[in-house]
């Protein structure tokens, strides 16, 4: 089976009911985007596909149509994306595991709502859970990257 | 009764625990250091100056934190401790967790585990606390919890950069031929101010390190502090906006299988069987292996993908034998205040308690019960490990609170000595006290034996670890308060009754080590708080169920503070007094503990009013060794309850990252405020009935309040900041909602009583 | 971006988009049958009414969640609602097609899967409504998306959305009999003069 990911074809030997988390961590080696829960409950395993968010974690691979991104390619080279510029500033992260997914969700808002409110950060933001509290920051970290350009 | 009176009911736990673990003590080998566990890996060109130090010829400082970097910012924190006094800049050191060894025990963490309030400074307390360090280091202890890694390292590792940094002047005075005390150092080089010559610490590293450092380096002032006292970009976080492997799923190794386990969910009881035919049929499972040990009894589908263990585990068909504790709720709810009807330990019985009430009218008595449920852990990143076996040797990497009991529990799980099994412990995608348990490095290790040598990880699912935690317990609080005629608590008396951690711990981690005196945990917020009452007895009853139990972020703080704090606030509400009127009046003696409170009303505005179809809640806890406060204010929506704004207020004593120190004061309000709306463990047919975040859920950040942080530093000692958000948050959203809704609260999660929006 | 979420969309709306306008006129006044239609209306309402089709037939913006897991009927968590721009697409960043792909997941309470996932307009609204509301929606052009109500049966027989209902994955109860038997329902409650029971 082939998939792009990244920018890159992959060549990977999976069923086509096996999520995608799975062949992207597994089997590619891909391990930026991280298991939790396995019911799209949490967001921790949000990748984009076709530049629109879904949970690799229930997604099967053979639906996969288009375009994988994920937390690993969005910056280029040393220049960190945007929106991963943005979590740095604002020192989001703690425990971190959930900041992948958080991070593609922010993405994929900003590349539709260039400056989102707080309600629209909430509308969009609500699926990616973080146990250590870093709310407060996310929102700061959006609205920064918003400043910054990231949706344009 | 005088405190001396009551020492021999004090035993320390500790100390049985220690004797056990087969150390022989003395004064003398107390002094005597562990070996540097940094000489067996040094690189070439590289030279261990300490436990925490090391510099290769390439000028790479190293420096080791040797605790779990599981959000708290611990790695930052405590590798600016070295480079403060190393002189080094923090953006240009390498920083490792380092290996398992005694040698970095955590001493700080068991102090605080004496039966003694942190402002208690007797005699007495202080011997405990004295005896307890000589007990932890030869438990040796490697442990991250307590939020005690910034206070245990505080002088250590100040210290290891100092003496490093003093043995690199005095090589460095030997190749410049000039006398050490005149060189001055800057930026990873050692300088002559007279002449301005200089030499880098790569070039003299391998001179100083063989040289004996001073026993007692001095220590920089605050005055002089570079990185200390300033937030400081965590060390981490690159990582962690990238997606890079940094956690104990990540970990990839040449020839790695995967594999998932699935035990007994009546937990701790035997498998009596199991069919796997129909699982090692399907493609990509490579075999099915029963475990068997005393952190529980199951099997482990090993496969070439973590998705084919899963699936393969699905298809298992295991019969499970029952547990031995009651059933479901109603049982194990009866087993709790069943005990609370009989006597246990007390930690504090100022005055004459039964005196107090024996003539105490009706009008003047404030009664209570209060309940909290079993809480799972539930971190991001499930419980998982990764362990190879071959050539005699294992080897586990593992997201751990707790690398010396990994190495321990693993090597025995298959038969060798502890020296033959190295743990690297990778970031933990949270740990919450979850990670201070070793069950899923041990089920790892008994796979890895049966891999022929192939490395294998072991991933659980969200359902196998909500449903196979080691939980924080239920506790039911029987209380009661005597008014005086100025309604302010005459007599306060309160009874704990819910399961020990200890007395689930121990035998997991020592078996057959016996238990001796009482568990401080199951009291914690209740007896060692700052108030001045005249007759004040805290009891506690150990509750003897077969369930494992095990530490939650704030452990008896969690529950405790929501007890005492909005009990407090129902004499406040009998005796006619305003709720932060009635703390600073009780708390007097203590002065920070005023301070906190001030803080919080002057932040929160509380002396105004909130406005229709609003309330606020305040509550504090003296936790950790700060001293912490919240208030919390909720109104009534459309959809149910929201919290709008919680105002923390902490007093730290010494805040060496203000920004990181916030971060933390937040985050353990979320855990607490997740836990108080709507989190409930609970058990029907053996097994807890919860599985994933469908049903155990936290806190959103659409739920996500506003919050306002004071960090206060006029403690005279520091204090830790990782679970200290955690109890006044519960307690003070409990008192803010029951303020809402006019109707007293005193059972969680609120959501039995009340819809959040 | 936003081109994309329309592309997303139009395969749902297609249907109705396709609507001729004379499709939508009222039916031919019939003989109404109340002995045969009322017992074929409550077969169909049966399964209007029923969770796993009303939960996304909602007024208020939120699909519901219930289930024997989930203690009383309960918002969608995740803060999940129909979308700001009204599509039922969800809003951007959480999508309903973030989770929901075109089949279920084989796991207890992942999400369900059908195609083009998404909530049905708020004038379609079943989720706490009685039957007779049920009803007089359903034969209302207006909110029942201009369809003849032999348009309304073959939609219920050949929607992959709608005959998700009878396939909705492990650990959930299907809405009552079938696709097909409700489109046979809907036939004779139709030939019956499509009667309404009287408000409750």
């Amino acid at each position: 089976m082939r998939l792009t990911v990244d920018g890159r074809p992959i060549e990977i030997d999976a069923e086509p009911d096996m999520p995608l988390l799975w062949a992207l961590r597994d089997l590619a080696g891909i391990t930026g985007p991280k298991f939790g829960c396995g019911i799209a409950a949490c967001g921790a395993c949000t990748v984009l596909v076709d530049g629109q968010p879904v949970r690799a974690c229930v997604m099967p691979v053979g639906a996969v149509e288009g375009a994988v991104t994920t937390i690993e390619g969005l910056a280029e080279g040393d220049a960190l994306h945007p929106v991963q510029q943005a979590w740095l500033d604002e020192q989001v992260a703690q425990c971190g595991y959930c900041q992948a997914g958080q991070i593609m969700s922010a993405v994929a808002l900003l590349a539709e709502i260039a400056d989102p409110s707080d309600e629209e950060i909430d509308a969009a933001m609500g699926g990616n859970l973080c146990r250590c509290g870093t709310y407060p920051r996310i929102r700061a970290a959006i609205r920064r990257a918003a400043r910054d350009g990231a949706g344009a | 009764m005088s405190r001396a009176g009551t020492i021999t009911r004090r035993t320390l736990l500790v100390a049985a625990v220690a004797v056990a673990g087969g150390v022989a003590f003395g004064y003398y080998a107390y002094r005597k250091p562990y070996p540097n566990p940094l000489e067996a890996g040094l690189e070439a060109g590289e030279a261990a100056f300490n436990p925490y130090v090391t510099i290769g010829s390439d000028d790479t400082v190293t420096i080791i934190v040797p605790r779990a970097e599981m959000g708290q910012g611990v790695e930052t924190t405590l590798a600016a401790l070295v480079a403060e006094e190393l002189d080094v800049a923090l953006e240009r050191v390498r920083i490792e967790h380092g290996p398992a060894s005694p040698a970095y025990a955590n001493i700080a963490m068991l102090k605080e585990g004496v039966p003694f309030p942190q402002f208690d400074e007797s005699w007495l307390a202080e011997l405990a606390r004295d005896g307890i360090a000589v007990f932890g280091k030869f438990l040796g202890l490697q442990a991250t919890g307590g939020s005690s890694s910034t206070v245990d390292a505080f002088v250590k590792m100040r210290r290891a950069g100092a003496a490093a940094r003093e043995t690199l002047k005095a090589a460095a005075g030997k190749t410049l031929n000039v006398a050490a005390s005149s060189l001055q150092t800057a930026d990873g080089r050692v300088t002559d101010p007279a002449t301005g010559r200089s030499v880098s610490y790569g070039e003299v590293a391998q001179a100083a390190a063989r040289l004996d450092p001073p026993a007692e380096p001095a220590l920089k002032p605050r005055e002089a502090w570079r990185l200390l006292g300033t937030a400081l970009p965590r060390t981490d976080m690159r990582a962690k906006v990238t997606g890079a492997p940094i956690y104990g799923v990540d970990v990839a190794l040449p020839d790695m299988l995967h594999a998932t386990v699935r035990m007994n969910p009546h937990l701790g009881a035997p498998m009596r069987g199991m069919d796997a035919q129909a699982a090692e049929a399907m493609p990509g499972v490579v075999k099915v292996v029963p475990i068997a040990h005393r952190l529980g009894h199951g099997f482990a589908v090993v496969a070439r993908s973590t998705w084919h263990a899963f699936r393969g585990a699905d298809a298992v068909e295991a019969d499970w034998a029952p547990a031995t504790y009651p059933a479901d709720d109603d049982g194990l709810w009866a087993a709790i205040e069943a005990a609370a009807d009989e006597s246990g330990f007390s930690l504090r019985d100022d005055g004459d308690v039964d005196v107090a009430f024996a003539d105490a009218p009706r009008e003047r008595l404030v009664e209570a019960e209060y309940r909290a449920p079993w809480l799972a852990h539930a971190c991001m990143e499930p419980m998982n490990a990764t362990a190879r076996l071959a050539d005699g040797r294992l080897e586990v990497w593992a997201p751990n609170q707790v690398p010396t009991l990994v190495q321990k529990l693993c090597a025995e799980a298959v038969g060798l000595p502890a020296e033959a099994c190295t743990v690297h412990t990778t970031y933990l995608g949270g740990g919450f006290g979850r990670r201070l348990e070793t069950d899923y490095a041990v089920y790892a290790a008994l796979v890895a034996a049966e891999t022929d040598g192939r490395p294998v990880k072991v991933t659980w699912t969200r359902e196998e670890d909500t449903t196979h935690d080691a939980y924080r317990p239920a506790a039911y609080g029987r209380l009661r308060a005597r008014l005086g005629d100025d309604g302010l608590p005459a007599a306060i008396d309160m009874k704990i009754a819910s399961p020990s951690i200890m007395a689930s711990m121990v035998p997991r981690i020592f078996p057959g080590v016996p238990l001796a005196g009482p568990d401080r945990s199951l009291v914690d917020g209740t007896f060692n708080q700052p108030y001045a009452v005249p007759d004040y007895r805290v009891e506690g009853v150990p509750v003897p169920l077969d369930l494992p139990v095990g530490y939650w972020r704030s452990v008896g703080y969690s529950y405790n503070a929501f007890f005492h704090e909005c009990f407090l606030d129902e004499i406040a509400a009998a005796g006619g007094h305003d709720p932060v009127a009635l703390r600073r009046r009780l708390m007097q003696p203590w002065p920070t503990a005023v301070n906190v409170v001030d803080t919080l009303a002057a932040m929160s505005g509380w002396q105004t009013p909130p406005g229709d179809g609003r309330a606020r809640g305040i509550a504090f806890s003296a936790c950790f060794g700060s001293w912490s406060g919240a208030v919390v204010e909720v109104a009534e929506g459309e959809r149910g309850v929201r919290i709008e704004r919680v105002w923390l207020a902490a007093d730290v004593g010494t805040a060496l990252d203000p920004r990181n120190i916030e971060a933390q004061l937040v985050s353990g309000a979320v855990f607490g405020l997740s836990a108080a709306t709507g989190q409930e463990i609970t058990f029907a047919e053996g097994r807890v009935a919860q599985s994933n975040f469908h049903d155990y859920d936290a806190m959103r950040i659409h739920q996500c309040p506003r919050f306002e942080v004071a960090v206060l530093e006029t403690a005279p000692e520091m204090g830790g900041v990782g679970e200290i958000g955690t109890p006044p948050a519960i307690a003070a959203l409990v008192n803010a909602v029951s303020a809402l809704t006019g109707e007293r609260l005193r059972r969680l999660p609120l959501s039995h009583a009340v819809t959040f929006a | 971006m936003l081109a994309l979420a329309a592309a997303a969309a139009l395969p749902a709306l297609a249907p109705l988009a396709a609507q001729d306008d004379g499709a939508a006129a009222p039916e031919p006044a019939l003989a109404v049958d109340l002995e045969r239609g009322l017992p074929a209306w409550r077969a169909i309402v049966a399964v209007l009414a029923h969770p796993r089709c009303a939960n996304c037939h909602v007024e208020d913006n939120r699909p519901r969640w219930s289930g024997p897991s989930y203690g009383a009927t309960r918002a969608h968590a995740f803060n999940v609602r129909r979308g700001a721009d009204e599509s039922g697409f969800g809003n951007p960043g959480l999508r309903c097609m973030t989770c929901h792909f075109e089949t279920n997941s084989a796991k207890p309470h992942g999400p369900p899967g059908a195609p083009s996932w998404h909530l049905a307009p708020a004038e379609m609204a079943w989720f706490g409504k009685s039957s007779a509301e049920i009803c007089a929606q359903i034969k209302d052009p207006e909110r029942n998306g201009g369809r003849s109500l032999a348009e309304i049966a073959v939609h219920v027989r050949d929607d992959a959305l709608v005959g998700w209902g009878w396939q909705p994955g492990p650990g959930r109860e299907p809405a009552p009999g079938s696709a097909e038997a409700t489109f046979a329902a809907i036939e004779r409650w139709s030939a019956a003069g499509a009667p309404c029971p009287e408000p409750d």
